[in-house]
C-alpha cells in the first residue's frame, strides 16, 4: 500500500508538459479495503466536464495535459490530481473519519463540524440501533449522551418520552423540539397516533443532530428550551442510480410477567384467607361447555369444577413483524439528485389483536438550478397508519386479576363463546380479558403528509449573499371508529326487566384534521478572506412563522339507564345541542425574528452570536404587542481550536482538540396540555350534557384565565471539549458540562383564595437550577482489512433542583395510586422535581413490614402528612455503550443502555399484594393476587387502606442495564451476485436486562409501575441488497 | 429568471407583516361573553345555573372534570359538607382512609395539610369569585338583568361565605368590588364575615322574589340562611340572636307555603323534587347532572354488594340487591354509629319510620373498628329510586336531590329558639312543631316537660343526620369538643375520648396560607 502512495506522489512531483486532449481511465478504490468505489465524482477542475465511477470503480474522462482532476466522494477526502497524459490513473481514496458528519445542521443553516461552537451531537446511520426497529426514536435510544428516551411500553405505536439533559420545566412541556427536514413537527399528535416519530420510516433517516446547549438551540428560540433533535433523511446522489431493498422479519416474545397465582395455589389461598368466598371458586359442575381441562374438587361450599387458566398466556402471542423498504437514489440527467423510498411495515404487538400497519413513501429532490445559484431541497413524506387500538391496558390488567380457576370459553353462555363472571344476568367483576380483545375492533387510521420546499438562492451579482425560503406543511387526517361485535361484554347492559341486552355496532367515532404550516425566510451574508485576522464571517437575519390547527369531532354513545335517555339498556348517541358534532378546535401561532453571526479569527477562534425574538399566541389576550407576548433569546459562543495553535500543531498524538464555551437563553411556552390554547382570554365553556343543572337552560362556565403570562426562560452555560487522539483517530470523543437556570417557570401555583376564577393556575413562578455533564467516547483500536473493532460509549449526569416554588414549599402533582385522590408525587422546594412523598416503613424482627406502622420522623407522637419524606424518582445517571466488530465478511455488534439510579413505585405489589385484594369491593367475584406462598407478596398486608399506600416498602431501586440488541451479519461480495452487494443479518433486541427490581420493568417514565405493556424480546432476520 | 426569483422572495415577505395578527388566535367552541350573549337569550341564566351547580357538580365537562385543581371525585362542595359536617360528628363514619379521611372520622390529628379541609375551602373560594365575576359581567354587559337574578347570585355568594364562617372562621372578604385586584386581600374576622353576610342577605331578602323556579333561591331560602346565621350567632360572634332567627323562621312557616311531606322517606327518594317540604335542594340527575359529590356520594358510599343481599328463591342463593335502591354501585364506605341509631331505642321494635332506615343484616351494632365494613349499620335514608317504586336495575349516578333546607329543620330550629328564650317564639308553638315532626315519622308526641335542649339535639339527630348539619349543631350545643359527650371513635378511640376546643374550627389549608401571606392559621393548629 505504502509503495503505491509513494510512487503516486512521485508522479505528481515530476512536471510533464504535454498538450492536446486525450482520454484517461482508471479505477478508484478505497484505500483501506481495496474495494472499488461506486459513484465517485470525477471532474476536470474549472470545467463542466465530469463523470462518475461505475460499479467496478472504473471511470473514463477526456482531459488535457495540465488539467487538474478532482475526485470527490461523500465520506472521503477529496483528491486533486494533475493530469500528465497517463492513459491509466488509478486512485485510492482515504476515508475521512469526520467527513460523514462533516456538515452539521444547526437550525436555519449548517456548519462544518470543526467549526461548531455549541454542544451538538450527531448520531448517524453507522451508530443507529439495529434489529427490530419500528419507529425512528428506537434508532437513537441509548446512543446519545444526555438524551433519555423511555417508551411507554412494548406496543408498536408506543409513545416515547424524550428528555435532553433531564428537562427543566415543571409543568410546561419538557420534550425537545423535533425538526424533520426543516419542518418542526406539531405540538399535538394526530388522533390515533401515539408516537409522533412514526411518521418517518427509520430506514429513511440519515442522521440525528441533537442540539443540547442553549447557544446551539437559541436560534430555535421558542420551542427549544428542552433541546432540539433535527432529523435529516437520506438524499439523492450523483452518479449511477442505486437501488436498495431491505427486508426483515421479527418474532417477539413477551417473556414472563408478574408472579400471580396458579389455580392450585389460588384454591389454597381462598380457602385459607377467604373461606366465605370459597363458593366463588371455579364454576358449578357441568354448567360450562368448553374443551379446556378441568377438575372437580370438593370445597366447603360443595363440589366445584375448577380450571387452570393462565390468563396472561391467553391474551399474549408470539408476534410477527415484517418490514420492507425499497429505495432508489439517483441523479436525473446528472442535474436533479433525488431519492424515493417506499416502505411497508406490519407489526403485531405481543397482546393479541394489537395490530399495526404502516405504509410510507418519501420523496426527496435536491436540484441545483440557474448555474447552481438556486439550490432546491424538496421533501415529501406520506405516511398511512392503520392500527387496531385494542384495549391492551384493560386486557393486561384483566389478565392479572381474573380468577385462574375460571375457564376462558363457555359455549353455554350468551357472551359469544367466552366465559365471564355473572351474577344472574348482571356482569360481575372483571371482563374476560380475551373477550375484551376479540369482541371489539377499533381501527384508528391516520394519513399524514409532511413536506417542504426550501429554496436557497445565491445572488449572482453578490455571491456572498444568499436568500433562503422554506415553506412547510404538516397535515393529517385521522379516522377512528370503535365497533362492538355480537356478544361483546363492553356493550352488554340490562334492560328494564333485568334481562341482558347486547349492543353490537358502532360505539365511538372520531374524525380529525390537523394543519400545521411553517414558513421561514432568511438572508445570509458570508465572506472569507485568505490572510486577514478575520478569516471568515457570516451573518443572517430571518423571520419564522408557525401555525398549528386541530379541528375534529366525535360521535359519542352512551347506554340508557333511564327512560329519559331511551330504551333502558340500549345504546344511544349522546346529543349535545350546544355542540351537535362534539366538535373540538384549537389553534396556536408562533412567530419569530432571528439573526446569527459567525466569526472565524485566524482559524483558531470561532465566535457565534445569535438573537431571536419570539411571540406565542398563548400569551396574547387581544394585543399582539402587549407585554409578555414577545420573548428575547440571545446567545453567544466561543470555540478555541487548540489544535491549530503552534504548540500543538506538531503533536501527532493529538489529532484534534477544541474547547467550546457557550451561553444562551431559550424560551418555553407550551402549556396548552394543562390550560388549553387560550389561557389569557376570558371565555365561557358550554357545559357538557352530563353537567347541566337548572332545568331549561344551558349551563355556561366562566373559564379561568391569567393575564400577563409570559415566557419561561432558561439560561444555560456550557463548556465542552472535543478531542481526537492519535493520527488515525483511535480515540475520539467529547465532554460537556452545563449549568442551567430556568426562571419564570410556567408553574401551576395556588392563587390567593377568592381572587381568581379557580384555586390554581399556570403562572410565571419559580426557579429550577440544573447541572450535569455528558461524556461520549469512540474507540477504534483495530482497523485493518480483515478485522476491525470499534467501541462507543456515553455517560451522562444531570440533576435539577427546585430553588423557588413561588413562595411555597410543596406542590402536589398527581401520581394517583389506588382510589381517588391518592397522590404520590410532589414538587418540593430544595429538591429535584418529581418527588415521591412516602412514610418510612417499620419492620418487625423477622424483617416483615408492619402494616400502617411508620417512623414518626418529626417525633410528635402521631403519623401525619408531616412525617412523609421525599425522594426522587427520576434517574440522574444514564449510560449507553456498544461495540462493532467486523471480521472478513462478518459483522457483529451489540449495544447496551441503562440508568444507575432512579426509583419506581411498584403499584402492583400494593394492588395485588394484600390479601383483601382477592375480594373486590364492587362485586362478589374474586380476583387473582400475587403468589403469597413463594414470597412474591407478603400476606401481612391484609388491606390497602389508610397510609399503607404511602409506605416506602413499595418504592424500589430502578437501576438497570438493558442489552438493547445483538446483531450478527454477513456481507456477500458482489462476486456472489454480479453488481450486487448483499448483507444478511440476525438480531435479537432486548434479550436481557440486569436489575434488582422485582416488578415488571424498572424502565418506567412515570415512576409508578402499574398496568404495563411488556417490552418483548424480539428476534429478527433480515436482508439488505444494494444493486 | 433571476429577477423573477427576487420578486418572488420580496412578494413572499410582504404578507408576513400582516401575519403578526395571526398571533391573536380565536376559539371556535369556547365563547367570549359577547358571543354568548348574542347566541343565547338565556345566557345569563346559563351562567347562573353554573353558580348553583357549583355546590353539587365538580366541573363543566362531566363528573370527571374539576373546576379546581383538586380531584374531581373527592372535592365537590356537597361531598365536602358531608365529610366535614357528618363524618366528623357522632352519627356517621367512613372506613376508606383516603389519605386524610380517617382523621375526620376519628376527629384526631387534624393538620393544615389534610386535603379534605382544602377541598371545602377551595370550593368556597371557587364559588365566591365566580359570583363576583358574574356580578361584574352583568354590570358591564349590554343586557339588562333583573334584580332577582342579581339577588340570586348574591345569595349563592352568601351561602359559600356561610360555610367559611362555620367551618374556618376567617378568610378574605372577596367581593365584586375588589374582584381582579392583584394585591393580596387582607384577612377579616369571623365577626366581619358574619356582618357582611347578614347585610347582604337583609338587602336581597325583600327583592329576590318568592318563586324563581325549582332549585333556585327565593325569599324563604334567604330567610333560612339568615336563620341559620342567627341561630349560630353566639358561636360565630359571641352575641346570641335567637329572636332574629325566630323572626325569619316564623316567616318561612307562615308565608312559605311549605308543608311536611306525609312520607318522611319521600324527601330522600328520586322523586323528592315533588316534596312539599323541601325549601332548597341541591339538584342531582343520573343523566344530566352527574357528580361523585352529590347524593351519589351518599347513596353509593353507603351500599355494598357484599352485605346488601337477599335470598333469591330462583337461584337458591343470596344475591346483591343494590338495584332495589336504584343503585348500580356500592362503594362500602359509610356507616352510621350507635350514636345515631341508638337514639331510636331498639330498632327492631321502634315504630319510628326513621329507625327503619338502617341496613342491619350482616352488620354489627357496635363499631369496634371503623375500618371494618361490617362494624356499624349503613344508613339507607337516601336512595335513588322513587318512593313506592321497586326498580329492577340501578344507575351509577344518583338522581335524588339533596334537601339542604327543609321544613322539619325549620320547625326544630324554631323550637330551639323558643327553648333558648327567643321572645317571639312561644313554647306551645314549639311543642306543636316538634310533635308534627315526630308524628310524621310515626313517633309518639312529647310533652312540654320533655322539650329541652337535650331533647332538641337528639331529635335533630333522629331527623336530620346525614343532611350536612350535625357538626354545627353539636358545636352550638357545646357537645362537639371536650369530654362531656362522647361517641364512637371520637378522638380516635373506639369508645370515644375528649378532643380539644380548637377542633371547633378546621385548620386553614396550607395551600391558602402559602398563596396569601395575609392569612393566619386558626388557634391550635
Amino acid at each position: 500500500m505504502k509503495t503505491k502512495i509513494n510512487s503516486f506522489l512521485l508522479l505528481l512531483l515530476i512536471p510533464v508538459f504535454c498538450f492536446g486532449q486525450s482520454s484517461v481511465k482508471g479505477t478508484v478504490s478505497e484505500e483501506d479495503s481495496g474495494l472499488p468505489l461506486l459513484g465517485v465524482n470525477v471532474l476536470v477542475k474549472g470545467t463542466n466536464t465530469g463523470t462518475t465511477t461505475d460499479f467496478d470503480g472504473n471511470y473514463q474522462i477526456a482531459a488535457n495535459i495540465g488539467d487538474v482532476l478532482v475526485f470527490s466522494y461523500v465520506g472521503f477526502f477529496t483528491q486533486e490530481i494533475s493530469f500528465n497524459g497517463e492513459s491509466t490513473l488509478n486512485i485510492q481514496m482515504a476515508e475521512d473519519a469526520s467527513a460523514l458528519d462533516e456538515v452539521i445542521l444547526i437550525g436555519y443553516g449548517s456548519v462544518k463540524k470543526e467549526d461548531l461552537t455549541g454542544s451538538v451531537e450527531v448520531v448517524s446511520t453507522k451508530e443507529f440501533n439495529k434489529g427490530a426497529i419500528v419507529t425512528t426514536d428506537q434508532l437513537l435510544q441509548g446512543k446519545a449522551a444526555g438524551v433519555r428516551i423511555t417508551d411507554s411500553g412494548g406496543t408498536p405505536d408506543s409513545a416515547p418520552n424524550i428528555r435532553i439533559r433531564g428537562g427543566s420545566s415543571l409543568n410546561a412541556d419538557s420534550s425537545p423540539l423535533i425538526v424533520i427536514d426543516g419542518v418542526p413537527i406539531g405540538i399535538q399528535n394526530p388522533a390515533g397516533v401515539s408516537n409522533p416519530l412514526s411518521l418517518v420510516n427509520p430506514n429513511d433517516v440519515e442522521s440525528f443532530s441533537i442540539l443540547k446547549d442553549a447557544s446551539a438551540t437559541a436560534i430555535y428560540g421558542s420551542r427549544a428550551s428542552n433541546g432540539v433533535i433535527i432529523i435529516t433523511t437520506k438524499k439523492g446522489i450523483s452518479g449511477d442510480p442505486q437501488y436498495n431493498f431491505s427486508s426483515n422479519t421479527t418474532i417477539s416474545e413477551a417473556g414472563s410477567g408478574l408472579d400471580m397465582m396458579g389455580s392450585e395455589d389460588y384454591v389454597r389461598f381462598i380457602e385459607q384467607y377467604h373461606p366465605d368466598l370459597v363458593g366463588s371458586l371455579g364454576v358449578d359442575v357441568g354448567t360450562v361447555s368448553t374443551n379446556e381441562a378441568s377438575q372437580v374438587i370438593q370445597t366447603s361450599a360443595g363440589f366445584k369444577e375448577v380450571y387452570n387458566t393462565n390468563w396472561r398466556e391467553n391474551i399474549l402471542r408470539s408476534s410477527i413483524t415484517t418490514n420492507n423498504v425499497f429505495s432508489v437514489r439517483a441523479n436525473y440527467k446528472n442535474k436533479i439528485p433525488f431519492r424515493v423510498s417506499l416502505g411497508h411495515n406490519k407489526a403485531q404487538g405481543v397482546v393479541k389483536t394489537d395490530d399495526y400497519e404502516r405504509l410510507t413513501a418519501s420523496f426527496k429532490v435536491t436540484p441545483s438550478l440557474l448555474d447552481d445559484n438556486l439550490k432546491v431541497d424538496t421533501n415529501a413524506k406520506f405516511t398511512f397508519v392503520e392500527k387496531n387500538a385494542a384495549d391492551s391496558g384493560g386486557a393486561l390488567g384483566g389478565a392479572l386479576v381474573f380468577d385462574p380457576t375460571k375457564p376462558v370459553y363457555d359455549n353455554n353462555g350468551p357472551f359469544g363463546g367466552y366465559y365471564t363472571n355473572t351474577d344472574g344476568n348482571l356482569l360481575d367483576g372483571q371482563y374476560n380479558p380475551l373477550a375484551l380483545l376479540k369482541q371489539r375492533t377499533r381501527p384508528e387510521e391516520a394519513f399524514r403528509f409532511l413536506g417542504n420546499i426550501e429554496l436557497n438562492y445565491t445572488m449572482p451579482f453578490l455571491p456572498e449573499l444568499q436568500a433562503v425560503l422554506n415553506v412547510g406543511l404538516d397535515a393529517s387526517k385521522s379516522d377512528i371508529s370503535e365497533t362492538l361485535g355480537d356478544g361483546a361484554l363492553v356493550g352488554y347492559r340490562l334492560d328494564e326487566n333485568g334481562n341482558g341486552v347486547f349492543n353490537p355496532g358502532l360505539n365511538y367515532a372520531e374524525e380529525q384534521h390537523i394543519t400545521n404550516t411553517t414558513f421561514d425566510f432568511y438572508l445570509k451574508y458570508g465572506k472569507s478572506y485568505e490572510d486577514k485576522v478575520i478569516r471568515s464571517f457570516d451573518a443572517q437575519v430571518g423571520y419564522s412563522y408557525q401555525n398549528f390547527k386541530t379541528d375534529g369531532n366525535k360521535e359519542i354513545y352512551a347506554y340508557a339507564s333511564t327512560t329519559d335517555e331511551g330504551v333502558i339498556g340500549e345504546r344511544y348517541q349522546v346529543f349535545n345541542e350546544n355542540n351537535p358534532n362534539n366538535r373540538y378546535f384549537n389553534s396556536q401561532n408562533l412567530q419569530s425574528a432571528f439573526g446569527r453571526a459567525n466569526l472565524n479569527v485566524l482559524d483558531k477562534y470561532l465566535i457565534t452570536l445569535s438573537f431571536r425574538a419570539d411571540a406565542s399566541s398563548l400569551f396574547v389576550a387581544n394585543d399582539v404587542w402587549a407585554d409578555g407576548v414577545w420573548g428575547v433569546f440571545p446567545s453567544a459562543a466561543l470555540a478555541w481550536k487548540v489544535k491549530e495553535e503552534s504548540f500543538l500543531k506538531d503533536v501527532r498524538f493529538i489529532d484534534d482538540l477544541k474547547l467550546r464555551f457557550g451561553w444562551g437563553r431559550t424560551g418555553q411556552q407550551n402549556i396548552s396540555g394543562i390550560v388549553g390554547f387560550y389561557p389569557t382570554s376570558p371565555l365561557f365553556i358550554v357545559g357538557d350534557q352530563s353537567s347541566q343543572y337548572l332545568p331549561g337552560v344551558n349551563l355556561y362556565s366562566a373559564a379561568p384565565f391569567q393575564t400577563g403570562l409570559t415566557w419561561e426562560k432558561s439560561s444555560t452555560f456550557n463548556a465542552g471539549i472535543d478531542f481526537a487522539f492519535t493520527q488515525k483517530r483511535i480515540l475520539t470523543g467529547f465532554f460537556d458540562v452545563f449549568k442551567r437556570e430556568t426562571t419564570d417557570l410556567l408553574t401551576r401555583v395556588n392563587l390567593p383564595p377568592g381572587q381568581a376564577l379557580t384555586d390554581n393556575f399556570i403562572a410565571n413562578r419559580g426557579i429550577t437550577e440544573s447541572e450535569g455533564f455528558e461524556l461520549g467516547l469512540n474507540l477504534n483500536p483495530i482497523n485493518s482489512d480483515k478485522f476491525s473493532l470499534s467501541l462507543n460509549g456515553n455517560l451522562s449526569y444531570s440533576i435539577t433542583e427546585v430553588t423557588d416554588l413561588g413562595g411555597i414549599n410543596t406542590l402536589p402533582i398527581g401520581g394517583g395510586l389506588l382510589g381517588t385522590g391518592s397522590n404520590l408525587l410532589f414538587n418540593k422546594l430544595g429538591e429535584e422535581p418529581y418527588q415521591a412523598g412516602v412514610f418510612k416503613q417499620v419492620y418487625d424482627g423477622q424483617g416483615n413490614p408492619i402494616p400502617n406502622a411508620f417512623v414518626d420522623l418529626n417525633g410528635d407522637n402521631q403519623i401525619t402528612e408531616e412525617d412523609k419524606y421525599y425522594t426522587s424518582l427520576r434517574p440522574n445517571w444514564n449510560f449507553g455503550f456498544g461495540f462493532n466488530l467486523t471480521y472478513n465478511n462478518f459483522d457483529f455488534s451489540t449495544s447496551f443502555r441503562g440508568q444507575l439510579d432512579g426509583k419506581v413505585y411498584d403499584l402492583n405489589a400494593l394492588s395485588f399484594g394484600h390479601t383483601e385484594s382477592a375480594a373486590p369491593n364492587n362485586n362478589t367475584s374474586i380476583s387473582n393476587v400475587l403468589n403469597f406462598y413463594n414470597g412474591a407478596a407478603n400476606p401481612v398486608f391484609r388491606d390497602a387502606i389508610g397510609n399503607i399506600l404511602y409506605s416506602d416498602y413499595f418504592l424500589k431501586n430502578a437501576s438497570f442495564m438493558r442489552c438493547e440488541n445483538i446483531v450478527l451479519g454477513y456481507n456477500f461480495s458482489d462476486k456472489f451476485i454480479k453488481n450486487t452487494s448483499m448483507r444478511i443479518y440476525a438480531a435479537v433486541n432486548n434479550p436481557f436486562i440486569i436489575t434488582d427490581y422485582d416488578g415488571q420493568d424498572p424502565e418506567n417514565f412515570e415512576g409508578i409501575d402499574r398496568n404495563f405493556y411488556p417490552r418483548p424480546t424480539a428476534y429478527t432476520f433480515g436482508l439488505n441488497i444494494d444493486f | 429568471m433571476k429577477r423573477i426569483i427576487l420578486i418572488c422572495f420580496s412578494l413572499a415577505l410582504l404578507p408576513f407583516m400582516s401575519c403578526v395578527d395571526d398571533l391573536d388566535t380565536e376559539p371556535k367552541i369556547e365563547l367570549t361573553l359577547d358571543q354568548l350573549l348574542a347566541d343565547d337569550p338565556n345566557a345569563v341564566e346559563g351562567v347562573l345555573s353554573r353558580l348553583y351547580a357549583s355546590f353539587a357538580l365538580s366541573g363543566p365537562n362531566g363528573p370527571g372534570s374539576s373546576d379546581i385543581s383538586d380531584d374531581a371525585g373527592e372535592s365537590p362542595f356537597l361531598r365536602g359538607i358531608v365529610n366535614l359536617q357528618d363524618f366528623t360528628a357522632d352519627g356517621m363514619k367512613n372506613r376508606w382512609g383516603d389519605d386524610g379521611l380517617d382523621q375526620l372520622t376519628t376527629t384526631s390529628q387534624w393538620t393544615s395539610n389534610n386535603k379534605f379541609f382544602r377541598y371545602l375551602y377551595n370550593r368556597i373560594y371557587y364559588t365566591i369569585p365566580q359570583c363576583n365575576n358574574l356580578l361584574n359581567v352583568l354590570a358591564n354587559a349590554s343586557v339588562t338583568t333583573s334584580e332577582s337574578i342579581i339577588s340570586e347570585v348574591r345569595f349563592l355568594r352568601s351561602l359559600a361565605y356561610f360555610y367559611l364562617i362555620d367551618a374556618f372562621g376567617r378568610g378574605v372578604l372577596a367581593t365584586d368590588e375588589n374582584f381582579g385586584t392583584s394585591e393580596f386581600l387582607p384577612e377579616v374576622s369571623r365577626q366581619q364575615l358574619f356582618e357582611y353576610v347578614e347585610t347582604e342577605l337583609l338587602a336581597i331578602e325583600p327583592i329576590i322574589g318568592n318563586n324563581n323556579g325549582y332549585g333556585r333561591a327565593n325569599t324563604f331560602v334567604v330567610d333560612m340562611l339568615l336563620s341559620k346565621l342567627y341561630l349560630n350567632a353566639e358561636v360565630y360572634t359571641g352575641t346570641a340572636r335567637y329572636s332574629d332567627a325566630a323572626t325569619y323562621l316564623t316567616k318561612i312557616i307562615n308565608e312559605g307555603g311549605y308543608s311536611l311531606e306525609p312520607n318522611f322517606i319521600k324527601n330522600f327518594s328520586g322523586d323528592n323534587n315533588e316534596s312539599s317540604e323541601i325549601i332548597y335542594p341541591l339538584i342531582a340527575d343520573p343523566v344530566n347532572s352527574q357528580s361523585y359529590g352529590n347524593t351519589t356520594y351518599i347513596v353509593n358510599g353507603s351500599l355494598s354488594p357484599d352485605t346488601f343481599k337477599e335470598f333469591n328463591p330462583d337461584t337458591g342463593q343470596d344475591e346483591p340487591i343494590l338495584y332495589k335502591f336504584g343503585a348500580a354501585e356500592g362503594w362500602q364506605g359509610h356507616r352510621a354509629t350507635s350514636a345515631w341509631y341508638g337514639l331510636y331505642g331498639d330498632l327492631a321494635t321502634s315504630t319510628d319510620v326513621r329507625a327503619s332506615l338502617f341496613w342491619t343484616q350482616g352488620h354489627n351494632y357496635i363499631m369496634n373498628d371503623y375500618r371494618e365494613w361490617t362494624d356499624g349499620y349503613p344508613s339507607i335514608k337516601f336512595r335513588n329510586n322513587d318512593l313506592n317504586d321497586t326498580p329492577s336495575s340501578g344507575t351509577s349516578f344518583s338522581g335524588t336531590d339533596f334537601p339542604l333546607y327543609r321544613l322539619s329543620d325549620v320547625y326544630l330550629m324554631f323550637a330551639e329558639c323558643a327553648v333558648r328564650g327567643a321572645s317571639n317564639a312561644t313554647m306551645s308553638d314549639a311543642l306543636d312543631y316538634v310533635n308534627m315532626v315526630r308524628n310524621r315519622a310515626a313517633e309518639s308526641s312529647i310533652t312540654m316537660a320533655d322539650l329541652d335542649l337535650d331533647f332538641i339535639i337528639d331529635e335533630r339527630g333522629r331527623e336530620l343526620n346525614l343532611e350536612g348539619h350535625r357538626r354545627t349543631d353539636l358545636i352550638r350545643f357545646g357537645k362537639f369538643t371536650g369530654g362531656s359527650y362522647l361517641w364512637p371513635w371520637k378522638g380516635n378511640t373506639a369508645a370515644g375520648t375528649s378532643i380539644p376546643d380548637s377542633y371547633n374550627l378546621f385548620p386553614i389549608p396550607q395551600s391558602a396560607l402559602d398563596a396569601n401571606p395575609n392569612l393566619d392559621q386558626n388557634t391550635g393548629y
